[in-house]
């Protein structure tokens, strides 16, 4: 009977939980793989006539020939330093307004609140000549900084709004027993505050440094020589009349890993922290 | 106070990073070129070359800058209305009637009439690349020509002879089209058509060489008169009556026509040098080549160029020619095209031994006598980045028919009647 | 809430803001207000001397001009089929991801992955997967059953749009399970205890507590998301360049070919203006909603 029971129960898990959640993991996952089979597979088997779903003779030259010729060591340490600056300076502006908008009511908060989301309505691709004289008169062409701050036009809005979020669901009672205790207003922020909302910090660092690991067309146009991230030298393998398959799959297949070992080590705190802010929209 | 101090302070920093990037110190005895390229493969570098021009021309450096193809036009565009573009950039022909426009490419006429190697440079060239304006701002740097690529072991199976008229053209193309094993679906197609960008070239081998003119000698539209509209008849028929081209046709870009042809898919398509290597890589001897054939008033095919411009925001224009010079130069242009995989400009490189034997070669060859290029047309660039390849696409969907299609590129170029 | 004194008027939330706002109106106000001109402007990059002054022509110009309104229209498909797509699976997932099972780590990491994949290869692969000649999907329908013969999918002019409407599913739709997630750990386990003793199903349980917790979630994580894809162009591009013909022309798509292909900045303008309204009137509406909800003592 129990054992009956206990079996019916592990069906029951198996097709609610397990089966589906193995499919849409599957689902997420298929893609990848594809692209990762693709990089196994030598340039020449990649058109056999017959269709063949794992490469007949599996090779790893793509990915040698990716350290080796392409310096994608470079394109990586290119894109870290961008995607990391970009989190911080990102968060160290974006922290103090949300808690702003957050705790305090003031005039234009409104409107100043909506600002943020109409300016990241504009497509940026119409932005770019206007974008490109301010960083030559600057004088940040090809640089890490002219990256750094024209992420920052799309990642200020969007970390403002979920940030405010954030701090909303922080109850307000914690900010008053501090400056009870003597902290004045901008302490209570950085050692209060901002502790308590650490998860949910990084939870919208992670976002701004996933999309800015993955953006194209301003580091096309505003950088050069010097500054090369990942989706620049994947989009060098796609010439005007030849495609480099199997470097651009090697290099597809990698850029994900350490944006998913980053993420896999901070996961549980990224779902703590979301679970902290959004809720409170 | 020392709150307020520490906002301020975090107010202040921003600007302070933003400006404390902006002193770049240029050293006055040193010249430097900035030199944009693009090349299909890219694991080739043009190190080499940088490093034997710098040894031969102490005094300038070059700083190149390879840029996607997908990007580089628009990046060119935007360094320009930017107002920082680079000295030297790889060019297409089609690009030349916007930039010279613009004013901003720097004629090259008094630099070349001293240049020593221009002689060794193909006439033909010089010809295609000089603008409407009589000025040449250009410096060649390397060529393709279009040819017919075909699979010799099919064309052998049926007892086929290559084509070399437009009617040959579509008859063995129907004959190559067929079940091979049986199962009731067609296995290889004929011909692979590029419906997708860049498809241009396929259509004007057929339909320019038929009756139609992109602009007529008198600088009228040449593209509505009843012999174009048929002859682009034609062509949409290829693939909307006699299937002689696969299904996926309408958005089939280099890519997918090339892996057909590698696959066996698809039994003939156009395309030039670059290709070849790849193909003979999966195909070997059962890959030939021949030029495109005839239409009714002659051949046309499609000169495939690049060439090198020195933009006239240009301060070192002098260093900047020497660049372009030394890369349309024999021995240095050979070395290039060993990474683009394309041809020479120089005649003394088209007279070795490897160029008149191998068979893409030859091909390439024949067919220079008809190659030409499409208008030197400020829209042409439109043309053919966007409008073409849209208006194609629903020709070859049925959602217009030949003749409205070619209306839409008379006002494209004429503007509307 | 930390009450700000009445007598005058606090500085001290402008200063936290300063920050953000000079960094926007340094970086984004200028390039925005100067493209906001060019739609009144008759400017052609290549037509220098040509730069004019023509009031409201774009506007009227895209009041007639077809390929706007085929644009408009797949946007509207677009954004309603990108984001119920996204939405409606990245809500399963959520809800799966909710449970405790061993590898609910790994799956939440794993179901990321598509996120964290650059466009451009998604693009790529995608089209490859699709390819009416060698593709894996047509590959795998055939096998199957489901097709006789491979199918052009985006050769097609019905199905193209559609296809990628399914690959950026695939995109973006970790990004509405993990917020989902988040806002279904936050609800407090004794609201589903107490509706188990007053004996309310799982259906219940469901339409009565979870949906109504998770409202504020949506709300923010489907606003920010409208935005995201109303704007994306990169993986339309890549996989159709906005064809066969007009069939996957978005605002976006349209905008971009006329900034880049045609280089006429002053329609181009014209185009992201519309749709930048468009957006808006859509997204005003949630704005206020959220707004609202916070100012009703939700916060």
């Amino acid at each position: 009977m129990r054992k009956g029971k206990q079996r019916h129960r592990f069906l029951r898990r198996a097709l609610t939980l397990h089966i589906p959640l193995l499919i849409i993991v599957g689902f997420a996952l298929a893609p990848y793989i594809w692209t990762f089979l693709t990089s196994l597979t030598p340039e020449e088997d990649l058109y056999l006539s017959e269709f063949r779903y794992f490469p007949a003779n599996p090779t790893g030259t793509n990915y040698l020939r990716l350290f080796s010729r392409i310096d994608y060591g470079r394109n990586i340490r290119d894109s870290l330093i961008v995607a990391t600056s970009t989190m911080l300076l990102g968060l160290c502006i974006t922290v103090p307004a949300s808690y702003s908008f957050s705790r305090y009511r003031f005039k234009g908060r409104t409107a100043l609140l909506a600002q943020f989301l109409v300016i990241n309505m504009f497509p940026v691709v119409l932005l770019l000549v206007p974008l490109f004289i301010l960083m030559r008169v600057l004088g940040l062409m090809d640089t890490y900084l002219s990256l750094i701050i024209a992420y920052s036009t799309f990642t200020i809005p969007f970390s403002t709004w979920m940030l405010t979020g954030f701090f909303n669901a922080i109850p307000k009672e914690l900010d008053e027993a501090a400056q009870i205790d003597g902290c004045n207003r901008f302490t209570t922020l950085l050692r209060v505050v901002f502790p308590v909302a650490l998860p949910g910090i990084s939870a919208t660092g992670i976002y701004i440094f996933i999309t800015a690991w993955n953006e194209f067309i301003y580091a096309a146009i505003l950088t050069g020589s010097n500054v090369r991230t990942i989706p620049i030298a994947l989009q060098n393998m796609i010439g005007e009349f030849k495609i480099a398959w199997g470097l651009l799959t090697a290099g597809g297949v990698v850029s994900a890993v350490p944006v998913i070992v980053l993420f896999f080590f901070i996961q549980k705190q990224l779902i703590h922290g979301m679970t902290a802010g959004a809720v409170k929209g | 106070m020392k709150k307020w101090m520490i906002v301020l302070f975090m107010g202040l920093v921003l600007p302070g990073l933003i400006f404390s990037g902006g002193a770049k110190e240029q050293k006055a005895e040193v010249k430097t070129v900035r030199f944009w390229y693009h090349f299909d493969n890219p694991e080739t570098s043009v190190k080499p070359l940088i490093e034997k021009f710098e040894r031969e021309n102490p005094g300038i450096k070059i700083q190149a800058e390879m840029v996607a193809w997908d990007a580089y036009f628009q990046k060119l565009m935007t360094s320009i209305a930017g107002g920082n573009p680079p000295d030297v950039s790889q060019i297409k022909l089609w690009w030349q009637p916007q930039l010279v426009e613009m004013k901003a490419l720097a004629p090259l006429d008094d630099y070349i009439a001293k240049w020593p190697g221009r002689t060794d440079v193909y006439e033909k060239i010089w010809e295609l690349t000089r603008h409407t304006d009589g000025k040449q701002y250009l410096m060649p740097l390397q060529m393709v020509i279009l040819y017919l690529y075909y699979r010799a072991d099919m064309l052998k199976e049926l007892g086929l002879k290559v084509p070399t008229t437009r009617e040959e053209f579509l008859d063995v193309a129907k004959k190559l089209t067929r079940d091979t094993n049986g199962d009731g679906q067609i296995d290889v197609y004929g011909f692979g058509i590029r419906g997708g960008r860049g498809g241009h070239d396929y259509w004007a081998t057929f339909v320019l060489s038929s009756g139609a003119e992109i602009i007529t000698k008198e600088g009228k539209s040449g593209l509505t008169t009843p012999e174009a509209i048929a002859a682009n008849q034609w062509y949409i028929d290829l693939f909307r009556v006699h299937k002689v081209s696969p299904p996926t046709t309408p958005t089939d870009g280099f890519n997918e026509v090339i892996a057909n042809m590698k696959s066996g898919k698809t039994a003939m398509t156009i395309h030039h040098l670059g290709s070849a290597k790849g193909l003979v890589e999966v195909l070997g001897d059962r890959i030939s080549a021949a030029p495109v054939p005839r239409g009714t008033k002659g051949a046309w095919t499609s000169f495939g160029d690049e060439e090198n411009g020195v933009l006239a925001a240009s301060k070192v224009k002098d260093e900047a020619f020497k660049w372009c010079a030394f890369l349309a130069t024999a021995e240095n242009n050979a070395l290039w095209q060993k990474s683009s995989g394309q041809i020479s400009i120089n005649k003394s490189n088209g007279q070795t031994k490897e160029a008149q034997e191998n068979r893409f070669m030859k091909a390439s060859v024949e067919s220079t006598p008809f190659a030409g290029v499409l208008p030197a047309h400020p829209k042409v660039a439109e043309f053919v980045e966007s409008v073409w390849p849209a208006t194609m696409q629903r020709a070859f969907l049925g959602q217009i028919t030949s003749e409205q299609m070619m209306k839409i590129f008379e006002e494209h170029f004429f503007g509307k009647k | 809430m930390v009450q700000a004194p009445r007598k005058r008027v606090d500085l001290f939330p402008y200063l936290l803001l300063s920050p953000a706002l000079l960094i926007t109106i340094l970086v984004i106000f200028y390039p925005i207000v100067r493209t906001f001109t060019y739609s009144f402007m008759q400017y052609i990059l290549w037509k220098p001397t040509e730069i004019k002054f023509i009031g409201f022509d774009n506007y009227l110009k895209a009041f007639e001009d077809p390929v706007f309104w085929i644009s408009f229209q797949n946007t509207l498909i677009w954004i309603g089929g990108v984001i119920s797509l996204q939405l409606l699976l990245g809500f399963c997932t959520a809800l799966l991801l909710n449970q405790n099972f061993f590898w609910r780590g790994i799956a939440r990491t794993l179901v990321l992955i598509p996120w964290v994949t650059p466009s451009v290869i998604t693009a790529l692969m995608w089209r490859w997967m699709y390819d009416g000649n060698r593709g894996v999907i047509n590959d795998l329908l055939v096998r199957v059953g489901i097709l006789s013969s491979y199918f052009p999918w985006l050769a097609n002019d019905t199905t193209a749009l559609y296809a990628i409407i399914l690959a950026l599913m695939w995109q973006g739709f970790p990004f509405f399970a993990i917020m989902i997630l988040a806002g279904l750990q936050a609800i407090p386990d004794t609201l589903y205890e107490a509706a188990e003793v007053d004996g309310a199903s799982a259906l219940q349980k469901f339409t009565r507590i979870t949906l109504p917790m998770l409202v504020p979630v949506l709300f923010t994580s489907l606003m920010l998301r409208i935005i995201w894809v109303a704007n994306s162009l990169d993986i339309i591009y890549i996989m159709t360049g906005g064809g066969p013909g007009y069939s996957t022309h978005t605002l976006p798509v349209y905008s971009y070919i006329r900034a880049y292909k045609g280089m006429d900045f002053g329609y181009a303008s014209t185009i992201a203006v519309v749709l930048t309204l468009l957006v808006t009137l859509f997204v005003s509406i949630y704005v206020r909603k959220v707004l609202r909800m916070e100012d009703r003592g939700a916060v």
